[in-house]
């Protein structure tokens, strides 16, 4: 679709009324403190792009890719502005006219530099089925200072081994009595950098009464596509996703990760597809997709009596921007916790503060996405925890690669590996018992 | 002289990490809050951001060496282009310089830079148990400096007025470049009437006398308690009756505000949770002290207001105080929520009025908005007179615009018909200035010659106010 008949360009744009009231609440702006990385600056920039009134260049790419995508100011903005859908039309467009602008990155930097090659290319999705060369079209990243590649190379020494796909079956029998059969979304992020916590959440799942199926066709979701200015590519794998999940009869389809949920969310496929043909399957597939920590609470209502352990371990939980403000869901992950005997929660000051990872931000402005760590290290070290709980794969790999930073023995986690480790010490009632 | 002249010298003043000389950047400076600027952005030729005296200094001596118009910019949020170069120029983007200087608890007094955020700074003081009283809507957003140079006002006006009475002392730099201090350059007193009072005479001044780089400010102790009485009124004449009636029964509350039937719809549609009951009109009042009098004053609101009002809801817990205040303090931009395809706009915002004249002026609103077609959210401090008018219009649409434009300029008319003013806080900047000599008759010629005195060359800030 054409950038200038998006839904959000055609009917948000001139709802902005330049309030500044998203100035406030953006860590990008708090940091560089002045107009041109205002989130107000952003919508007023792609008003002036859609109006033809600067040129759509690497130069505007540059300012609107300073923006983390946290959606902070969308959740804020009393116009009710997708400031962040804004910004990440541009960038296609942009990403569109000069197809140049990610190539020139992938070939002269990234191929140069083979570690972060491997994991810029796990986060871009599915290196395995695409190929490198492929996938190397595919990635439109922002212009990298080489400066920012050699310090972020130091974020990725800890890739594991084994992906996830390769540790667990296609089908996973539920334990006990079936209730519902579930289609696993297995992303990039868990699959590659988290394997653990894929494994965590077939056991759990199954554990209480879910056959998990993870469909070996499943691809990215699309989302790092997003942000890097590739509409056209982050819409063929939602359809393409669509097309296989819709393929199987599942009751729900959870993931575990942020992201993906909030790829796959209603919110999204508006964004995607709205005004297409697809648009209502879009939309009643959406219908059936669950963040995994909602789905344990809301919908399988789990329990965990346990003994009343006298000495508790205190666990802090970081919102991811995906979950909490794309979806709003905050309560049940922090639920979740407070169920785990032996666990207490300690909220840290800004927990819904974005940590700066934000996917590939981390690797495309390492210094922006380090100022903004040290200020999340600080407000979670300042609640003594022994762990930090967050439900997103992108954060994991921040927050520990802020723990190792700060020099901070502090074990980063997703609520549903302290479920599993629950478990393996006292076996859960499975369903039927 | 040439812009890429004058983004070379400052670059060699300030280094180019405090210049944006782009063009591409220079735009992201095109615009505030007004919807001016929303029709006719303009850029400058150049952002200087200064943090220190000396540095600003020298851009102004730079600047009037030169002939270059100079335009002091916080947040940007103003609603009348008063930051915005309109004749070109540098614009000084103080917001980055956001030092609390010194908290000075012992004289119950403050010194700020002008970038510091009016809501940070009160989350600062309030560590001492002080607080800044003037409350913006734009508090999270706006600066210091802002305000003082808007001698902007907010929801508790009523008991706490502008930020005029706080304002002890200024550093200001001139616009040939020297630094006065005023309210005694060494003074940490709290009266003073030595001298002729040049604080005062800054303060408001819009950016047209000079530039504040340092600013000392009174701070209250902060108040124990606090509650808030919502009356909901199926007449909209019974608002006002009561806020008098309030007053007569000797009552003070800190805030009273309006919010009219769209309004009330348009806080629904952004923040349900805070679901208000429909009707033609809502006061909330707040009223702050000590526990005891909170309790009692708040009861004396709920008998005088049960008088007219279909309900009253009396609320002292935290949450649904800050709902409701929020849901007041959002109104300002959520108006645009009653309809689909339009946008509030910034103009004709802020008239204020006699008190006894507030429901004759808000009926007054409504038959203009009748009479142009425009839909129109009416909210704002009644407790002060001072009515907040939002239009909501598709902006890019040019019949709209040109209607809405004649309507904002006869409710400007309104407010001084009725005896009032076309501004009650946020100022005159650009877009006021053609009311000027109906509102002010001879005492303009006067502003002009206290401006020319203080700014003989005419570089700082011009096309405002006058
Ligand atoms: C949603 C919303 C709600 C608002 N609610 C209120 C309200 O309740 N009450 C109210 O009074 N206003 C309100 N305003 C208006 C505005 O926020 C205030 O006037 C505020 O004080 C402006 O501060 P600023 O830092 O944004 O200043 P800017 O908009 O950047 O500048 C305002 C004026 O001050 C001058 N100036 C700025 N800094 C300096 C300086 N250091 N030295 C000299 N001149 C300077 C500028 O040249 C300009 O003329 C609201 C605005 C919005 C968008
Ligand atoms: S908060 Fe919304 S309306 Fe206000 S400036 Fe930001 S985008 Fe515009
Ligand atoms: S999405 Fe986040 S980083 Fe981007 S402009 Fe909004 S608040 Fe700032």
């Amino acid at each position: 679709m054409n950038f200038k008949d998006l839904p959000p360009i055609k009917e948000q744009l001139m709802k902005c009324v330049r309030c500044g009231k998203c100035r406030s609440v953006c860590p990008v702006f708090a940091e560089v403190k002045n107009e041109t990385a205002a989130p107000r600056g952003h919508v007023f920039i792609v008003q002036m792009l859609r109006d033809d009134k600067v040129e759509p260049d690497h130069k505007v790419y540059e300012k609107l890719s300073a923006c983390l995508l946290c959606e902070n100011c969308t959740v804020n903005c009393p116009s009710g502005i997708d400031i962040h859908e804004l910004n990440a039309a541009a960038r296609a467009y942009i990403y569109e006219k000069n197809p140049s602008l990610g190539k020139e990155l992938v070939f002269d930097t990234l191929w140069t530099s083979p570690g972060l090659l491997k994991t810029s290319t796990m986060l871009m999705g599915g290196v395995q089925k695409l190929g490198l060369q492929k996938l190397a079209r595919n990635i439109g990243l922002t212009k990298i200072l080489p400066g920012d590649l050699s310090k972020a190379e130091k974020m990725l020494d800890s890739v594991p081994s084994r992906s996830a796909r390769s540790q667990l079956p296609e089908v996973n029998k539920a334990k006990g009595e079936k209730k519902y059969t579930v289609g696993y979304f297995l992303g990039c992020g868990t699959d590659l950098l988290n394997p653990e916590v894929a494994l965590a959440t077939v056991n759990v799942l199954t554990l209480n009464g879910c056959e998990v199926i993870i469909p070996r066709e499943s691809k990215c979701c699309g989302l790092p596509h997003i942000a890097n200015g590739k509409l056209e590519t982050a819409r063929r794998l939602a359809a393409h996703n669509i097309k296989i999940f819709n393929s199987y009869e599942f009751d729900y389809f959870i993931t575990d990760c942020a992201s993906c949920s909030s790829a796959l969310s209603r919110k999204n496929m508006e964004f995607l597809f709205k005004g297409l043909k697809i648009e209502d399957t879009a939309y009643a597939f959406a219908e059936k997709v669950m963040d995994l920590t909602v789905f344990l609470v809301d919908v399988l209502k789990i329990e965990m009596d346990g003994d009343n352990l006298s000495e508790k371990r205190r666990v802090t939980y970081h919102d991811p921007c995906h979950l909490a403000n794309a979806q709003g869901i905050k309560s049940q992950p922090r639920e979740l916790l407070q169920r785990i005997p032996g666990i207490e929660l300690v909220e840290m000051k800004n927990a819904n503060t974005c940590c700066g990872g934000s996917g590939t931000y981390s690797v495309t402005h390492y210094d922006m996405s380090m100022k903004i760590l040290d200020k999340k290290m600080d407000n979670a070290m300042e609640t003594g925890a022994d762990m930090i709980a967050t439900c997103c794969p992108s954060c994991m790999m921040q927050l520990r690669y802020g723990t190792q930073r700060h020099k901070w023995n502090c074990r980063v986690i997703h609520p549903v590996q302290l479920i599993n480790d629950f478990y393996l010490h006292k076996p859960a009632k499975t369903a039927g018992e | 002289m040439e812009k890429a002249i004058i983004g070379k010298e400052l670059v060699k003043i300030l280094g180019k990490e405090k210049v944006l000389v782009d063009e591409l950047d220079l735009m992201y400076y095109s615009y505030d809050s007004s919807f001016l600027t929303k029709l006719e952005p303009s850029n400058p030729f150049a952002v200087a951001m200064p943090t220190s005296t000396e540095e600003v200094q020298q851009v102004v001596r730079f600047a009037w060496e030169n002939n270059i118009n100079i335009v002091p910019r916080g947040a940007g949020t103003g609603e009348t282009g008063g930051c915005i170069a309109v004749n070109g120029g540098i614009v000084l983007d103080l917001s980055t310089w956001d030092e609390i200087v010194e908290i000075d608890a012992r004289n119950m007094q403050v010194i700020v830079r002008p970038g510091v955020i009016h809501a940070n700074l009160n989350d600062e003081l309030a560590k001492y148990n002080l607080f800044f009283p003037p409350d913006p809507g734009s508090s999270k957003m706006c600066t210091i400096g802002g305000m003082v140079a808007n001698n902007a006002s907010g929801l508790r006006a009523v008991k706490y007025w502008a930020t005029e009475p706080y304002v002890l002392g200024l550093e200001v730099v001139m616009p040939n470049g020297d630094v006065i201090i005023t309210g005694g350059m060494k003074s940490r007193a709290i009266k003073n009437v030595s001298g002729i009072n040049l604080t005062k005479f800054m303060v408001g001044s819009e950016g047209v006398l000079g530039i504040i780089t340092r600013i000392r400010l009174r701070c209250f102790p902060k108040p124990r308690a606090r509650g808030i009485a919502m009356a909901v009124f199926d007449c909209l004449d019974d608002a006002p009756a009561t806020v008098l009636d309030v007053y007569q029964a000797g009552v003070l509350p800190s805030g009273i505000e309006i919010l009219d039937s769209s309004a009330i719809t348009a806080v629904n549609e952004f923040k349900p949770e805070i679901n208000l009951p429909a009707a033609e009109a809502i006061l909330l009042f707040e009223v702050d002290g000590n526990p005891p009098s909170v309790d009692f004053e708040g009861e004396i609101i709920q008998q005088i207001a049960k008088k007219r009002a279909r309900s009253v809801e009396w609320a002292t817990e935290e949450k649904r105080m800050t709902e409701l205040w929020e849901g007041r303090s959002v109104t300002a931009t959520a108006a645009a929520r009653v309809r689909p395809d339009g946008s509030r706009i910034f103009a004709g915002e802020d008239i204020s009025v006699p008190l006894s004249r507030v429901a004759d002026t808000l009926r007054a609103i409504r038959a203009l908005g009748d009479k142009y077609g425009i839909k129109v959210v009416n909210y704002g401090h009644i407790g002060d007179g001072n009515v907040h008018t939002a239009p909501v219009i598709n902006p890019e649409n040019p019949d709209e615009v040109e209607k809405v434009l004649k309507m904002v300029d006869e409710i400007h008319l309104l407010a001084i018909e009725m005896g009032g003013t076309t501004t009650g806080e946020h100022g005159v900047g650009a877009v006021r200035r053609p009311y000027a000599e109906a509102e002010h008759g001879k005492a303009v010629e006067y502003m002009r010659k206290a401006k020319e005195a203080f700014d003989p060359k005419g570089i700082m800030n011009p096309g405002k106010v006058f």
